[in-house]
């Protein structure tokens, strides 16, 4: 009977290590966090647009096509790095992008979409922070699908990347 | 001698624990003048994760997102908004993981009772371990 027993240790030893080995296999970033918003309605804000300081309503602009909401900022090295797959999202026009530039400096901005291509159709200024509270955003970037209800559909936390982006185009398509 | 030695060290540990205690990351601009409405703001910032360091209260955290979620509740105290109201602001836009104490959900019935399971079948093994050897 005590002999039997002792195999109990040993099994659950095997199952802990197994779990963590599966842990390690699949793809899975730690900090990144569940969305409390998802299939909920976009946020309501108003700001101002960065290149012609004109206002921005937001129940004025969602809810009647699709819509992919990037926050970004010069300041963040992601950011950059992401860039070129917004743009190649923006290339194919199978939706409208929407930039929120977070926390920056408009003369920055501007010279920093110059350099680089400027791949939203509207870019809108968070100047401190708070609109990016409000989509419960908690690191740069960030993007956000939008459906043509006006209800977020998919987030991503963290820059974009080959796979990420052929996922959102995937959901472009299937989305309404 | 040893004693003593020992004696000064648990003082030691006692006065680090005492001072590490102020040691927040709540700079002066942000303190509301207002004594009962600060403490109430610190006593919510204790509770809500920063989740840019994940394991730091915003009361701790030197992250920019932490500080802004510092004034944020500063300002709603002020405009004179119950703690649940300022709790619920909060897990609506990042859900219940802003939170360090996790409510008590059908979702979170496995957190929070099975440390009890748990401690009543070590109970019942050392009970039955004891008495098959016969020993107390």
């Amino acid at each position: 009977m005590k002999k039997k027993l002792l195999i109990i240790p040993f099994i659950s030893f095997l199952l802990v290590s197994l779990t963590f080995f599966y842990l390690l296999l699949i793809e899975r970033n730690p900090s990144e966090l569940p969305s409390n918003l998802l299939n909920k309605n976009v946020p309501t804000f108003e700001t101002e647009t960065l290149l012609k300081r004109e206002k921005f309503i937001s129940s004025k602009e969602f809810g009647n096509e699709k819509i992919l909401v990037n926050f970004f900022a010069t300041w963040c090295k992601p950011c950059r790095d992401e860039h070129i797959f917004i743009k190649r999202l923006s290339s194919e026009k199978k939706i409208r992008i929407i930039g929120i530039n977070y926390k920056d400096n408009p003369k920055k901005a501007i010279q920093w979409l110059k350099n680089l291509g400027n791949p939203y159709s509207n870019i809108i200024v968070d100047k401190k922070g708070r609109i990016a509270i409000d989509w419960g955003v908690y690191g740069i970037p960030e993007t956000f699908v939008i459906n043509s209800k006006g209800i977020i559909k998919y987030r991503h936390v963290g820059p974009l990347t080959k796979k990420t982006s052929k996922k959102i185009e995937m959901l472009i398509q299937q989305i309404e | 001698m040893m004693l003593k030695k020992i004696f000064v060290i648990i003082v030691y540990i006692f006065l680090i624990l005492l001072f590490s205690n102020i040691s927040n990351a709540v700079e002066p601009e942000e303190i509301l003048k207002n004594q009962k409405q600060e403490l109430r703001a610190r006593k919510i910032s204790k509770n809500i994760r920063c989740l840019v360091c994940q394991n730091q209260s915003i009361d701790e955290s030197n992250a920019p997102l932490a500080k802004d979620l510092r004034i944020l509740i500063r300002n709603q105290i002020k405009n004179g908004e119950k703690d649940e109201d300022i709790y619920k602001f909060l897990t609506d836009r990042y859900g219940d993981f802003i939170l360090l104490n996790p409510p008590l959900k059908s979702s979170t019935i496995v957190l929070w009772f099975f440390p009890f399971i748990f401690f009543l079948v070590g109970i019942f093994i050392v009970f039955f371990h004891n008495k098959k050897s016969n020993r107390i």
